[in-house]
């Protein structure tokens, strides 16, 4: 009697804590299903105060319960759910280069990250080694070493360590830093269940469920959303910058003429100037007097055509060709009016400054130029605007942005941000962030405005303007918005990032997969089609060839994947398509264990044993057969597991459960059963062989 | 009922013609893939992938024409699943869906076009995933020699490692060859990879089933029995269960093929090949291996009962 429970228990104990581990994923869905219905009615009956009672009762009295049931329910992967998979990685080697003092930056400095930049793309050893070695290699037989080019902390107490130290310390956090800033704008955005995970030394994997609208995804995770907030310089020192510019270029470019080199980057393009509008030719001619009013103006070009003067100009002033100018009267009272460079003498007021689209990439191009780069003063930096100027390209079909000479070191920095809301400007109907600081940001944020009455400040993000506003009055309270975003979306995705922090280093995403909710609603029908029809067909077979064994055969891989799926759970797996085909595959595998026992347990009936010897002749001749070739299988599996990602790790996973349910359930398990029925008293029990044994 | 009972096939009698026609395959095999090139799923070379539903099959010209449209280079257009769906590969780059989806709108105006899944895959990620995969096998064949040396004997390792090896490359040529017909979309990439891994996973089972055999049989040999007869007899023993389970495997394997939709069919096919593979493998090479091993390394008398063999280590059963 104890034997014949224990087999009973061998058999319901397992059944038992699947259907606990597998209750869940019933109570989650079905939950889900009551809450579904709950909110539509809500919707159909136009959210009456009724029906949002009755959400509200149901939140308070499932909701716990909801959540926990998510918790420990059996997940579908991606490729069943549909959603995207994203690898990013973060890019220490622009964390490592924006870490370096700005002015010290040359040459050998840039090889050294080119280098490094290059190295890093194919291995995977921490950047700081990479860059480390490099820097040994390349700059320090130059002459250099580290400290010509970071700081760290105390001026007088710098050493070459502390600065490996601080840089060591920053990659580590700035992965950290970066998960976690991803993590909450993800949260913020309102993906359910999304999974995210460190790997190796600088990447992030990402899955994010039921997102639909990819490319806001993107954004929304590329984005650094550094928010700094500037002085605008646009003022006389900036045009008489401008005009060092031309000339330092157009002393060069007469230079290497008269040596008969041709620097491309600076000749006047015939194209490129023909594409500048009428009013820059207008203005070289007839306007130069117009505006230097009160300058003692001796027109350069005075006496020649049109054409010969625009040429002479162009060559003069290779830089300052590539955009628009235009100056304010102080006061602003006066008009606005374009300017050109002809002559050494500006007066001072407001400047503002246009660059055409075409021109844009010659402008960025000079501006980088380490021998242009010097003449630039330390304190200032030049930053374009986000968007084009609207105006601009509904009247004329040309896409031209403004760009600004600003104060660099910023007066204000998202940090002190605490808040931000998106939302629509009532005046002119543009989106608008409105945005609440900390009490540190709202002092500080108040004595700069008051500083800086009538000028403007420049709100900048990720080293673009979106807008640069004139400071009508001082500001206390904290409270600042900005604007310039194309649409409400845009605004949206504004207000995520900033309330979740800048990122400290870039990322990237490196890998991308899609799947749509159809294919996954498809694979998942023909996973459970295909494992239906295989396990028919297992079924059948087994019992016409093996007869009641067979029975007992189906039975215990019945109770197999019931035990793989719900031991998946219990692990917080995730069921995917290849998971499923290792479940089948498991089906396949299993009967094969019992092929074994029965086709020798058929063997030693027709060696003349009894029923019950042969029995467990059969068991235990067939062990050792079975457990090498299971092991064989789960050594393939772990190695799967172990260099494979997403859905192969899941497939790698269910074998494994698989195989290793598979030695519980058809051999324990299968004999338990046998041996049970030949208890209750059975003399005969059919493996197929025929009913009387010729010996 | 009962099949295969009482065979006496003959199995290792040929075997040196069944050897000799394996390797012709296999080296004819290798030169045919390295002739024809191997075509790589953008897994491993990087690039992207898009899908696309339509409501009625379409010609892939007018498919491809489109997306060149759209400004995208050298697409290349491949069946998907079922007959209004199709695979669009090109380079990596990015927001390709939304340009794509505007070409198939103005040039396929009643069509309702679905994107079914897009996958891009940076060059850098496409190598490392590459890399990984060689060495999985790598490591998986070097894994499973150990565990069948240390649980048989050493020829006993090195027979089913020959056997793998034979099975992975007959299935890898199957696989470049099937591809380039273009029945079935078999690019090499992760799940083909998985795929090989596993059938390295389950041939080994069949090996080790009559290698067991063989064990049990030289343990309990009958009198004046030689060591071929012992294999044979082994082979033939085995033969039941043999078939039984790769049938079951094989139709299961069938159904995913059939039924399982576009995302598994190159892993089930893939799978299949290399099943059916394993199984002459392990009937006509591994204990092949292990015969010409034994007769030429360790001098045992193959044809007599050989007391040497007695000696041989008889690994806990």
């Amino acid at each position: 009697m104890k034997k014949l429970i224990g087999k009973i228990l061998i058999i319901v104990i397992p059944l038992i804590a699947a259907v606990i581990l597998l209750y869940p994923t019933y109570r989650a869905s079905q939950l889900d299903n009551m809450k579904k219905s709950v909110y539509e009615m809500a919707t159909k009956e136009k959210n009456t105060t009724d029906s949002l009672a009755r959400i509200e009762k149901f939140e308070e009295k499932y909701g716990k319960d909801f959540e926990n049931a998510k918790l420990q329910r059996l997940k579908l992967g991606l490729d069943l759910r549909g959603g995207m998979y994203v690898t990013m990685e973060v890019d220490i080697v622009k964390l490592i280069e924006e870490s370096a003092i700005s002015e010290t930056v040359d040459d050998i400095f840039n090889e050294v990250i080119e280098k490094t930049r290059a190295e890093a793309k194919n291995t995977d050893k921490p950047v700081l080694d990479i860059f480390l070695a490099n820097f040994k290699i390349y700059a320090r037989p130059k002459g250099k070493s580290l400290l010509t080019y970071f700081e760290a902390g105390n001026m007088m107490d710098v050493t070459e360590d502390k600065i490996i130290e601080k840089l060591k310390k920053n990659a580590e956090s700035a992965i950290d830093q970066a998960k976690e800033v991803i993590r909450s704008r993800i949260d913020k955005y309102g993906i359910a269940e999304p999974t995210i995970q460190k790997q190796g030394n600088r990447r992030i994997i990402l899955e994010l469920p039921g997102v639909s609208n990819e490319e806001e995804m993107r954004k929304l995770l590329q984005t650094t959303a550094r928010l700094e907030f500037n002085l605008v310089r646009n003022n006389v020192d900036a045009v008489k910058l401008f005009y060092r510019i031309d000339k330092f270029l157009a002393d060069q470019a007469k230079r290497k003429k008269a040596l008969g080199i041709v620097d491309t980057t600076i000749v006047a393009n015939n194209t490129e100037s023909s594409t500048i509008t009428n009013e820059d030719s207008t203005a070289v001619t007839a306007d130069s007097a117009n505006v230097q009013k009160t300058s003692d103006t001796t027109d350069p070009y005075a006496g020649l055509s049109k054409e010969e003067a625009s040429k002479r100009y162009y060559a003069d002033h290779p830089f300052t060709m590539l955009f628009e100018s235009f100056y304010t009267p102080p006061g602003g009272e006066g008009k606005t009016q374009p300017i050109n460079y002809a002559v050494n003498q500006f007066p001072v007021g407001d400047y503002s400054f246009m660059l055409y689209e075409q021109t844009l990439e010659k402008f960025n191009r000079i501006l980088n130029r380490p021998d242009i780069k010097v003449l630039i003063p330390r304190e200032i930096k030049i930053v374009r605007e986000a968007k084009a100027d609207e105006r601009m390209q509904k009247q004329n079909q040309i896409k031209s942005y403004y760009f600004y000479v600003l104060k660099r070191e910023p007066e204000l920095t998202g940090e002190v941000v605490t808040d931000a809301r998106a939302t629509f400007d009532q005046t002119n109907n543009q989106p608008v962030v409105m945005m609440g600081m900390n009490a540190d940001g709202a002092d500080r944020w108040a004595k700069i405005t008051g500083e800086n009455v009538k000028k403007r400040i420049a709100i900048v993000l990720d080293d673009q303007v979106y807008s640069a506003p004139v400071v009508q009055n001082k500001i206390t309270g904290g409270s600042s918005q900005i604007t310039g975003m194309a649409n409400i979306e845009e605004a949206n995705l504004l207000e995520i990032v900033l309330k979740a922090g800048a990122l400290k280093a870039p990322v990237q995403i490196i890998e991308e997969r899609v799947v749509g909710p159809s294919l996954g609603e498809d694979s998942i029908r023909s996973g459970l089609m295909a494992s239906g029809f295989a396990f028919l067909f297992v079924i059948l077979f087994m019992l016409v060839y093996y007869s009641k064994g067979g029975m007992v055969a189906n039975l215990s891989v019945l109770i197999n994947v019931i035990i793989v799926v719900s031991v998946l759970a219990a692990f917080k797996g995730t069921l995917t398509l290849p998971g499923i085909a290792g479940i089948i595959l498991t089906i396949g595998m299993a009967v094969d264990a019992n092929v074994l026992i029965f086709e020798r347990i058929r063997e030693e009936l027709y060696r003349g044993r009894s029923l019950k010897s042969a029995i467990d002749e059969g068991f235990s001749k067939a062990m050792s057969a079975i457990i090498d070739s299971n092991v064989t299988t789960f050594i393939t599996g772990l190695i799967l597991y172990f260099f494979g990602t997403g859905p192969i790790q899941g497939f790698a996973l269910t074998l494994m459960i698989g195989i290793i349910a598979t030695l519980f359930t058809q051999i324990i398990v299968s004999r338990a059963m046998i041996e049970m029925v030949l208890a209750l008293g059975a003399t005969h029990f059919s493996f197929g062989q025929p009913k009387e044994l010729k010996i | 009922m009962r099949f295969f009972h009482g065979t006496k096939i003959d199995f290792v009698g040929k075997r040196h013609i069944f050897f000799w026609v394996s390797l012709t395959i296999n080296v004819v095999g290798i030169l045919a893939v390295l002739l024809m090139g191997i075509e790589y799923g953008i897994d491993f070379e990087g690039g992207t992938e898009l899908a696309y539903q339509f409501s009625k099959p379409i010609h892939t010209d007018q498919i491809r024409k489109a997306v060149e449209n759209a400004g995208i280079k050298d697409p290349e257009i491949k069946s998907f699943g079922q007959s209004n769906q199709y695979l669009v590969r090109v380079k990596y780059a990015t927001d390709l869906d939304k340009k794509i989806h505007e070409s198939f709108k103005k040039n396929f105006p009643e069509e309702q076009v679905l994107t079914l899944k897009v996958d891009k895959i940076g060059p850098k990620i496409g190598i490392e995933l590459r890399n990984q995969a060689f060495l999985a096998v790598f490591f998986a064949i070097i894994a499973i020699m150990i565990y069948v040396a240390f649980r048989f004997e050493f020829s006993y390792g090195f027979g089913a490692v020959i056997a793998l090896i034979h099975d992975v490359i007959l299935t890898f040529v199957v696989i470049v060859v099937v591809n380039k017909t273009g029945l079935v979309n078999l690019e090499i990439n992760q799940s083909i990879v998985a795929a090989m891994l596993t059938v390295v996973g389950f041939s080994v089972n069949d090996t080790v089933i009559i290698f067991d055999r063989i064990r049990e049989n030289v343990k309990e040999k009958q009198k004046g029995v030689g060591y071929l007869k012992l294999v044979n007899l082994s082979i033939n023993e085995t033969l039941s269960r043999t078939i039984n389970t790769v049938l079951t495997v094989v139709i299961v394997l069938l159904t995913l093929v059939l039924l399982g939709g576009p995302v598994l069919q190159g892993f089930a096919f893939t799978m299949l090949i290399g099943i059916i593979t394993g199984t002459y493998s392990s009937i006509y090479i591994a204990s092949a291996f292990v015969i010409w091993y034994l007769g030429k390394f360790k001098k045992i008398n193959l044809e007599e009962d050989d007391p040497k063999l007695t000696g041989l280590k008889t690994a806990k059963a």
